[in-house]
Order: structure tokens, then C-alpha cells, then sequence
């Protein structure tokens, strides 16, 4: 809520409708307030391509998107590409996940390691994603390896320092009571810096699918003959900027999807789960 | 210095060892020897400079009309219940939809031009930029506003005074990310559609098979962006957090 307006909310808040109640209208409230502006700008769209009356090859009216939807939706295009795109995303992130996190935990759990780390980290970090590009497609050739290995250096980097980072932030007196309880190396692995370094690693997480996606659709131009930057760039080439904004919107609601539904909840539960303050991107 | 730059050193060590005993075909993977020459060689004929200038003339065109639109924008999408309300599902739709699915109908738009590459920066500063201010908006604590206000000053003073400095190290990091985004967008668009610039430099040289100029790209890269980022941005941030007592841990990686 910004400063002002909420300062005067808070003082002239009264009487109180029950909470459940209250919850309930909220929740429609939001939903409801979620959707106007949606239904907004597609009444607006509708109308001004209606009264402009541009183009269809330079920008398509509403309903052709839709039109065009449906028709990659029965022709099985618009599930082949998704899924492309999808598969690859996954499993990029997957390896990722599995490389990065046990690697960036036995950084972080050596300070000469970590020292020694952070400015090679950083480096790779600005570097990683889209500008491997040429790189990988002439290690891997044109193809599906090439656009895993770009998601998968996308979010290395990212969650590799970030793991080190989260590892390091973990307060010396719990890492001090969990050793003189006696607790093992690999226990104190899986029970105490896996855990402390969560959040920190899924900020990572966050930030490094940001660029891994990002990476993917410049891949997708690039390096493949499915996936969804693979058919928006051709559609661009016949002019067909519905199919383009049926992807555009396809991109847009996956990455909602994921970081809403998935990212953001998992950062706010860990954060709450393990009572430490993440770091926001 | 030595923190920062030593560790360098074992890295191009091994990487040379690695080169010099050919662990990989030379044609896949190239030693510092060998960069280095094409680097001289890049710079003498004047192509590396060239487009280094090409590409900077796209960013910072991008990055000044980004921050001149987001800035404002944050604020005002801040500051107004009303536009919030009604921004802000697209703010977080536009922003979810990567910048660079926007190149092939920008490019439907205007042509492969500066327009087209100014366009998704702009695009790719923007969002971050604004969701940030937002956040950092929010992050104002209450009790400075209602200080502000009880000692009598205005809105507008409270505005400046209190709101604005306030929210400087959201504008810092949202500047941080919106370039981290935009300068990944620019590369795209000159490895995709490019007829100079830097992205174009290492993906012509790729197209030719010669792995030597896509490694001279990525180092150049990598270093700009480091420099960039660890003397100006950075700093910047830090600066700000550091100066409005604002407790907020910068050194996020990306």
C-alpha cells in the first residue's frame, strides 16, 4: 500500500465485519480487482484496432488471436511447441538444481572456498544465458542440447552463488550447537545448510529461470525447429502476428504461472518455515 | 584487488594448461594465447571497437528512455491507490512475458532498426524498474511518513523528503535487474536479426566456424558487465542503502 493513503487508512479504520466474512469478499475483491484491468485491455484493443483499422499483418484484431488459437490448438501446433519449450525448461532447471545446490552448499561451507568463488561466481553470473548462445550451439551443434544447456547455465550461476550465499548467512551459533551436538558432516549438510541456505537458493532459483527463460525463447529462435520462440519467429517471417501474440501470451502466462504459483509461494514458505529473512530480488 | 581479481589468475592458468594440452579439439576450444591475438587483431582493424560502440549506443539509448518512462511511472503506480489497482495485474503480466518474445513483432513494427532494439530495452527496464519502486514504496516505514506529517509537512514534502530517498535503493536494485535483463535482450537481438554489434561479432564468427571470435565476445562481455556492474551499479547501491539507513541485503547474485 503506498505511504500516504495507508497511513490515513489505518487511522480511520472502524467497525469490523467478521472474519471469514471478511476473507471471503476480499478474496472475490481481488479476483474481481485482478480481472478489470484485463477485460480493460482487451475491450480497448478490440476498439482501437476497430477504429484504427490496422492492419491485420501489423497488428491482429482480438479475435483473430483467438481464431488462431484455436486453430493451433486443433491442428496439435500449439501442444507440440509448449510442450517443447516446457520439456526443456524442466529439464534444464533440473540439472541445474541438482548441479548447483549440492555444489554452491560445499562453497559456501568453506570460507577460503567462498572467497575464492565469489568474484569467478559473479563473473559467470553476468555472463550466463543468452550469451552462450554461439558457444553452445558449436560445442553441442543446432538442436536440443544445445537449448537445455543454456537453461541449465542460466540457473547454475545464479544458484550456485546464491546457495554459497545463503550457506554463509546461516548464523555461526546454529552451525556452532549442531557441531558440538556431535553432529556428522553429512548431516550437518542435509540438516543444517540445506535448510538455512533454502530461501537464499530459491531466490536463486528465481532469478536464474528468469534469465533460463529468457534464454530458452533466444535459444528456441536459434537452435530449433519446435518450442514457442521457435514458432512466434516464424510466424514473424510470414507476417503472422497473431500466431505471435498467441505465443507472446503463452510465454507471458507460463512464466506467471510458474513464479506466482510456484517460486514466490515456496520463497515465502521457507522463509517463513526457517525463520530467516531471504534476500529479495 | 587482490579478493577480486586474484582468483582470476589460477583460472586463465589452468584454462591455458587445458588449451596447451589439447583436452579438446582446437577447433572447439581455443587457449588465452590465441584470444588474445585475435582480440589485437579485432582492435588494429578497428571491428572490435565498431561494434563495441554500436552495442553501446543501443543500451544506453534503451537504458535512458527506460529509466525516463520507469521512474515516473513507479511512482505514480506507488503513490495512486487508483492506478495501482488497475496497473498492476499488467505490470505483473507484461513483466512475465520475456522481452525478447517481443523481438519478431517489434520487428513486424519497425524493420531491424535502433527503434526495434530500443524498444525491448526499454521494454526490459521498465517492469522491473517499477515493481521495484513499488516494493520500495511499501518498505517506507510508516512511522517516517507520520513524522514527516506531524512536524507539518505537506504531501508533496513528504513526497520528496521522505518518500523518494526512501525508496532510492528499490530504484538502485530495479535499475541492477532491469540492465542485468537489458543487456541479455540486446545480445539476443544482435545474434538474431543483427547486422553489427558485439552479439553479432561472436554469432558471425560462430556462422564461420572459428571459435576464436565467439570467445573474444563472451570475454569482452563478461568484462564490461563485471566492470559495470561492481564499479558503477553496485556502488550505487550500496551508496544509497548505506546513506537512507535502509537495511536491505544488496549482493543478490546476478
Amino acid at each position: 500500500m503506498p505511504g500516504l493513503t495507508s497511513t490515513e487508512d489505518a487511522l480511520s479504520s472502524g467497525v469490523r465485519p467478521s472474519r471469514r466474512g471478511r476473507n471471503l469478499s476480499r478474496r472475490l475483491g481481488a479476483a474481481f480487482w485482478f480481472a478489470v484491468p484485463f477485460v480493460a485491455l482487451a475491450i480497448t484493443w478490440a476498439v482501437v484496432v476497430e477504429v484504427t483499422g490496422v492492419e491485420a499483418r501489423t497488428f491482429p484484431q482480438i479475435t483473430d488471436v483467438v481464431r488462431a488459437f484455436g486453430e493451433m490448438w486443433t491442428s496439435g501446433e500449439y501442444l507440440r511447441h509448449t510442450g517443447a519449450s516446457l520439456r526443456r525448461v524442466i529439464l534444464g532447471a533440473l540439472i541445474g538444481i541438482l548441479t548447483a545446490v549440492p555444489f554452491g552448499i560445499l562453497l559456501g561451507s568453506s570460507r577460503w572456498a567462498s572467497v575464492f568463488f565469489a568474484p569467478l561466481l559473479r563473473f559467470s553470473v553476468a555472463l550466463a544465458g543468452i550469451a552462450w548462445i554461439p558457444l553452445a550451439t558449436l560445442w553441442l551443434g543446432f538442436g536440443e542440447r544445445a537449448v537445455i544447456f543454456i537453461v541449465w547455465n542460466a540457473t547454475f550461476f545464479a544458484l550456485t552463488y546464491n546457495a554459497m550465499l545463503g550457506v554463509q548467512r546461516i548464523p555461526t551459533q546454529l552451525l556452532q550447537a549442531a557441531r558440538s551436538m556431535g553432529t556428522s558432516r553429512p548431516r550437518m549438510f542435509v540438516e543444517v545448510m540445506l535448510p538455512g541456505a533454502l530461501p537464499s537458493i530459491v531466490t536463486g532459483l528465481r532469478v536464474g529461470l528468469g534469465y533460463g527463460w529468457r534464454g530458452l525463447v533466444a535459444a528456441e529462435i536459434i537452435a530449433t525447429s519446435a518450442g514457442l520462440g521457435y514458432s512466434i519467429f516464424l510466424a514473424q517471417k510470414f507476417f503472422r502476428t497473431d500466431i505471435i501474440i498467441v505465443g507472446m501470451i503463452t510465454i507471458g502466462l507460463l512464466w506467471l504461472v510458474t513464479d506466482r504459483a510456484l517460486l514466490a509461494p515456496l520463497e515465502r514458505r521457507t522463509v517463513e518455515r526457517w525463520g530467516m529473512k531471504a534476500v529479495i530480488s | 584487488m587482490v579478493r577480486t581479481f586474484g582468483p582470476f589468475v589460477p583460472v586463465v592458468l589452468i584454462w591455458w594448461v587445458i588449451a596447451e594440452a589439447e583436452v579438446f579439439p582446437p577447433d572447439l576450444f581455443v587457449g588465452p594465447g590465441t584470444v588474445l591475438a585475435e582480440f589485437r587483431e579485432l582492435i588494429a582493424k578497428g571491428i572490435l571497437p565498431a561494434y563495441l560502440s554500436d552495442s553501446f549506443t543501443r543500451l544506453w539509448t534503451g537504458v535512458l528512455f527506460g529509466l525516463l518512462i520507469g521512474i515516473p511511472a513507479g511512482f505514480i503506480v506507488a503513490m495512486s491507490r487508483w492506478a495501482r489497482r488497475l496497473t498492476w495485474p499488467l505490470l505483473l503480466f507484461f513483466q512475465a512475458i520475456a522481452d525478447i518474445a517481443w523481438l519478431p513483432i517489434v520487428i513486424v513494427w519497425f524493420g531491424f532498426s535502433l527503434t526495434a532494439v530500443t524498444f525491448v530495452i526499454v521494454y526490459t527496464i521498465v517492469f522491473p524498474l517499477m515493481i521495484s519502486i513499488v516494493s520500495g514504496v511499501e518498505e517506507v516505514p510508516k512511522d517516517l511518513v507520520r513524522a514527516a506529517r506531524s512536524l507539518g509537512a505537506g504531501r508533496f514534502r513528504v513526497f520528496t523528503d521522505v518518500i523518494v530517498p526512501g525508496a532510492l535503493p528499490a530504484v538502485a536494485t530495479g535499475i541492477r535487474t532491469g540492465l542485468g535483463y537489458g543487456w541479455r535482450a540486446l545480445i539476443a537481438a544482435e545474434i538474431i536479426v543483427g547486422t553489427s554489434g558485439i552479439g553479432f561479432m561472436m554469432f558471425d564468427a560462430r556462422r564461420a566456424g572459428v571459435v576464436t571470435g565467439v570467445f573474444v565476445g563472451m570475454i569482452v562481455l563478461g568484462i564490461l558487465w563485471y566492470a559495470l556492474d561492481a564499479l558503477i551499479l553496485a556502488p550505487f547501491e550500496r551508496g544509497t542503502i548505506e546513506r537512507w539507513g535502509m537495511v536491505r541485503t544488496a549482493e543478490v547474485g546476478r
